[in-house]
């Protein structure tokens, strides 16, 4: 599946190395989120065999997966993709907004550290959730704010990485995470929910994303935007079938990979994921 | 929308990528959508797609508490207030004497920055300290009331002054473009200050006269009498010899012995002013004496009738004096002090020592217009401070009777 698109163009140039966390602490403990409700049972043992399920759908379609030790008291630690913001060989830590989260910090920065990586934080004060709402399109950092990462984290974020960052407010709460409203698809593609974005944002998208795929209102409340690009393969927590015969057209391969455990924290495939081989500012050639 | 519309003011900054992402132009989108303004005042774009870009805004809003909402809805976006901390606070180590490098007030709109908020000044004095109250409210004091303990703004740091402006509801005076004015056709003059001072009654104002003894020399009491009668004067400033010659000439019909009807001096006449202070000695009080039918008419005598409260403050050379008298000049300022919220307009009416007094306690937007005949006065008031005082170059016997016959119905 190391292919390119049919139609040539190229790919995006990262995600095909992911560290992940198995759920064997996960629950729905607190409510941080519009989808977290503390009266709804999570199966763990349920939750444990789709999280098994999509590592092997990411080994399948090409992906490595580097594993982060599960921690007590963190439920949360399954969805990596709040770690960080990883550039080559530089980790930038996340500062969680809410206290319940906090505790990541540290599990997440004793890996990076034990694997080789510089450590970058944040000053105090600033909130960041690393790429779940930073994500690299062309030469460029999008980054979300306002629920869980702030503007100001933005400059900061720039001159830690060097790189140039599209700031991008989000506006609807159950799409609280810039992952769960965009999707890079490859060098000229995503996926886009409007409903999460303001209008500057949409303008901003306009000028950067030459084919963008709208989401329906609905289809972005599925959370399928929250899925994992693996080269051509797109491993989806759900595949609305209008998007699946979009991502087709263009040479996609649409797969989905049944998360709904998890979803009860408001997380998808995205979510469980942090990829591991992003150098930001490198367009894609 | 003018700068003198939206008195609140914050320089605020943001940076990043803030043109390619557009937040510059949401926030100035934001701030004008909150019917606020903004001046760029510098805008410094990065060079690279790389480089991040700088923006320093003054934002402007009617209102500090606006201004506030809105910087707090910008903050979201990145946008951060420029000036530096909080004012630095130190305590007084004894009374009547503020801490070292103590913060001096001016009478101008005054805000002080603490734990990140701007505090309004509540009583904008001239020449005091600025104390910060538990509650965070932040006051003028003047030292002697300075206790131990207290915490007072110290340095520069926090402190924040509204630059002066003229009359807040934007009406012109055309006529106070030269501040001192003899030259000017004066009836046209007076009937603006007559405007003025119904406008401030109409919105809940109170207006202030400060009385020199010229008032009953010139002839003028009556009509002060009148203004007082029919409640346009609120509050009444003035010393010994105003009152004591109020009090003359409506016991004895003499100003300092000369019959205030005929001008010319009356047999023993140079005594009658000593003869109704000791009388009114005698009573205990102005108000006493008015009770007893001693005094029968004048200025003081409707101030005890309506219950108008007045200040008299005591000099080194007063006779008597008259038992109204606050002869200790830090009281009596502050008894000044406690009667002045409230007050709108101030009418300084040939008094020297009574008005700068008087100009030295009031904050800047109170509408003040000094009658004298002497240019030096007004132009002493607006050298102490008082920037605010207009001037008119006249006699004060021709303004007061032209004021009250403007503002009151009926003879004296």
């Amino acid at each position: 599946m190391n292919e390119p698109a049919p139609d040539a163009t190229p790919g995006l140039g990262w995600g095909r190395r992911y560290l992940m966390c198995p759920p064997d602490f996960f629950g729905v403990f607190y409510e941080i989120n519009p989808w977290m409700h503390t009266e709804v049972q999570v199966d763990a043992e349920r939750a444990r065999r789709q999280w098994e399920g999509l590592v092997s759908t990411l080994k399948q379609a090409g992906a490595e997966v580097e594993l982060l030790e599960a921690a007590p008291g963190l439920p949360d630690l399954v969805f990596t993709a709040n770690a960080g913001i990883v550039n080559g060989k530089q980790f930038v830590a996340a500062r969680f907004r809410h206290p319940q989260r906090q505790g990541e910090s540290a599990k997440d920065v004793a890996w990076f550290s034990a694997h080789g990586y510089r450590v970058d934080h944040l000053p105090p004060g600033t909130n960041h959730e690393g790429a779940g709402d930073a994500l690299p399109f062309g030469s460029v950092l999008v980054s979300g704010y306002r629920f869980r990462s702030d503007a100001v984290s933005h400059a900061e974020i720039s001159r830690l990485t060097g790189a140039a960052v599209r700031s991008v407010e989000l506006v609807d709460p159950r799409l609280y995470h810039l992952d769960m409203t965009f999707c890079p698809l490859d060098s000229r593609r995503a996926m886009v929910a409007p409903l999460g974005w303001d209008r500057y944002g949409l303008r901003v998208l306009a000028s950067l994303v030459p084919e963008p795929l709208f989401l329906e209102d609905d289809e972005a409340l599925s959370l399928c935007a929250n899925s994992v690009v693996v080269g051509t393969t797109v491993v989806m927590p759900t595949c609305p079938p209008r998007l699946g015969r979009a991502l087709e057209a263009w040479g996609f391969d649409p797969v989905e990979c049944d998360v709904s455990e998890l979803l009860k924290a408001g997380g998808g495939c995205r979510c469980l994921t942090l990829a591991l081989d992003v150098e930001l500012g490198k367009a894609p050639s | 929308m003018t700068g003198e519309a939206l008195p609140a003011r914050e320089v605020v900054e943001l940076e990043g990528h803030i043109i390619d992402s557009l937040i510059l132009a949401k926030v100035l989108d934001l701030i004008v959508a909150a019917g606020a303004d903004y001046q760029v005042l510098d805008v410094e774009i990065g060079r690279s797609n790389v480089d991040q870009s700088h923006a320093r805004l003054e934002v402007r809003a009617a209102d500090q508490a606006s201004l506030s909402r809105l910087l707090d809805k910008l903050q979201v976006h990145g946008v951060n207030r420029a000036s530096g901390g909080d004012a630095t606070l130190v305590a007084a180590d004894c009374d009547g004497v503020f801490p070292e490098g103590f913060y001096s007030t001016t009478n101008l709109p005054t805000s002080v920055r603490l734990g990140g908020e701007w505090h309004e000044v509540e009583n904008p004095e001239m020449d005091c300290g600025l104390v910060v109250l538990p509650d965070g409210a932040v006051r003028t004091v003047p030292v002697h009331r300075a206790r131990a303990g207290d915490r007072f703004v110290v340095g520069h740091d926090g402190v924040r002054v509204e630059a002066p402006s003229r009359p807040r509801d934007g009406v012109r005076f055309e006529f106070m473009t030269s501040d001192v004015s003899s030259e000017k056709p004066k009836a046209t003059l007076i009937a603006q200050v007559a405007e003025r001072v119904r406008a401030a009654k109409a919105s809940g104002g109170k207006v202030l006269a400060v009385c020199g003894p010229a008032v009953v020399h010139t002839g003028a009491g009556p009509q002060v009498a009148r203004l007082v009668h029919d409640g346009w004067v609120d509050v009444l400033f003035s010393g010994n010899g105003f009152a004591t010659h109020d009090l003359e000439s409506n016991v004895f019909g003499t100003s300092l012995g000369i019959s205030v009807r005929e001008g010319a001096p009356v047999e023993g006449g140079h005594a009658n002013h000593l003869r109704v202070i000791n009388s009114v000695r005698r009573y205990g009080s102005i108000a006493a004496a008015v009770e007893a039918g001693y005094v029968k008419s004048g200025v003081m005598f409707e101030c005890v009738r309506r219950r108008i409260p007045f200040v008299l403050g005591g000099s080194v050379r007063d006779d008597g004096p008259l038992p109204d008298v606050i002869s200790d000049v830090v009281d009596a300022a502050d008894a000044m002090r406690a009667a002045l919220p409230g007050v709108a307009v101030a009418l300084m009416l040939a008094s020297t020592l009574h008005a700068i007094a008087t100009g030295n306690l009031l904050p800047a937007w109170v509408e003040t217009y000094c009658v004298d005949i002497n240019q030096a006065v007004v132009t002493k008031l607006a050298d102490r401070g008082s920037h605010q005082a207009l001037g008119l170059v006249t006699d004060v016997g021709l303004f007061l009777r032209t004021l009250a016959d403007q503002l009151c119905s009926g003879a004296a």
